[in-house]
């Protein structure tokens, strides 16, 4: 082990920069550091999950109306900036391939420099891009979106608190969003519309053995089989590009 | 073309984290943590054209960060809410901290003013030398030293009247 643990600050430092921190050969000889780090970034995943897609929309507007935008660049005048929604939601075109499914329409939308856009089944996308939700039911069920990757990582997109899936009964843009982890991969986005209460945990299941055997598993796991009878689900695939 | 809203977006992205794992350091509890984490951050856009890169973000989400927690955790106790869990998870042993100090810290660290906590959670918590915390902190490593000692001393006194 070399020198002294460092601080949460220090580490801090090496989860911005790992290149710059001069840490490296400390954390190669020290478990208990690499296991302090992975904690760390354990809880910014969540953040990023969770925490960023719940919140940014309340900060944003609380940045603005405390004022505290003065310093940022001004290349767009402050009352069209006023006017952008991070997320406009255009109609998507009539050849869109994200909208699939019986009985439920999924479309995913990405953030980009000149506002939201839906994204196609399959499409590159960067690997930290911020998500948003629309849903086009038939008939009034209980709403699920989920997502799972490469390593079988199930993530809870939406609802991010409760059980059984939220109720919906027609088309709806879903409040929050999600932020993609950044790292390189595919990652398979279901929707799963149940006439009955589904337990997350189930659903996390199936997602689970439908994604089993890696990348090429998740790229071919296009409809999760085992569903309660009448629900309905709709799938996109990601890949996610650094 | 760069907007206002996504500049914030792509400023909470990026510093967020930070932010969010302090915040849940020292409350411990992910909703309070996650409604911290909005307050520090806004602060933290007023204040960015002051700071330079993230050399100087870093210690300043840090500083503030603490702050505000170590008063939430302050006013709980006024109010005599039980919302927050009551000991602050302590770091494996700091080179200046013994056990039973870092036992004293988690005891009576509410007592304290601002400054003192801060400095008492920069050394038992997080385990910061006293050079480090003096740099975040923004006061002399005299200070760190001086604030520790007085932390130590009254704590112990503190708590010897408790026993008696």
């Amino acid at each position: 082990m070399t020198g002294a643990c460092p601080s949460d600050l220090k580490l801090e430092f090496h989860l911005l920069d790992p290149a710059s921190s001069g840490l490296a050969n400390h954390l190669a000889g020290c478990p208990s550091c690499r296991e302090r780090l992975e904690r760390m970034a354990g809880e910014g995943e969540e953040f990023r999950r969770f925490v960023y897609p719940a919140t940014v929309d309340a900060v944003v507007r609380a940045v603005r109306r405390r004022g505290t935008l003065r310093w940022l660049p001004a290349l767009v005048p402050l009352a069209a900036a006023a006017g952008l929604a991070f997320f406009f939601w255009p109609s998507p075109p009539s050849d869109y391939l994200g909208v699939k499914g019986d009985g439920l329409g999924l479309v995913v939308y990405m953030a980009g420099p000149d506002g939201a856009r839906p994204v196609g089944d399959r499409e590159s996308v960067p690997a930290a891009a911020a998500l948003r939700f629309q849903v086009h039911p038939v008939l009034p069920c209980r709403l699920w979106i989920v997502s799972v990757d490469a390593a079988g990582q199930v993530s809870r997109l939406f609802p991010a608190t409760g059980e059984g899936g939220a109720r919906v009964d027609r088309p709806s843009a879903l409040p929050g969003g999600a932020v993609l982890d950044g790292r390189r991969g595919p990652e398979r986005i279901y929707a799963v519309c149940s006439p009955q209460p589904l337990s997350y945990q189930a659903l996390e299941g199936l997602c689970r053995a439908a994604a089993a055997g890696g990348e090429e598993a998740v790229r071919r796991a296009g409809g999760l089989p085992g569903l309660p009878s009448g629900a309905a689900q709709a799938s996109l695939l990601l890949e996610k590009q650094p | 073309m760069v907007n206002h809203r996504e500049e914030a977006s792509r400023l909470y992205r990026e510093y967020g984290p930070a932010v969010y794992r302090r915040c849940l350091r020292l409350l411990r509890d992910r909703e309070m943590a996650r409604d911290a984490t909005q307050e520090v951050f806004v602060r933290l856009v007023r204040d960015m054209g002051k700071l330079g890169d993230r050399d100087q973000v870093l210690p300043w989400i840090y500083r503030v960060a603490t702050n505000h927690c170590l008063n939430l955790r302050r006013n709980a106790a006024r109010h005599g809410e039980e919302a927050l869990p009551p000991d602050l998870e302590l770091d494996s042993p700091a080179p200046s901290a013994t056990f039973p100090d870092r036992r004293l810290a988690q005891q009576v660290l509410s007592r304290f003013d601002r400054t003192t906590q801060a400095v008492a959670v920069g050394v038992f918590v997080d385990g910061m030398e006293h050079e480090e915390v003096a740099s975040v902190l923004g006061i002399s490593r005299r200070t760190v030293s001086r604030r520790l000692g007085r932390f130590l001393e009254n704590a112990r006194k503190y708590l010897a009247r408790a026993d008696s």
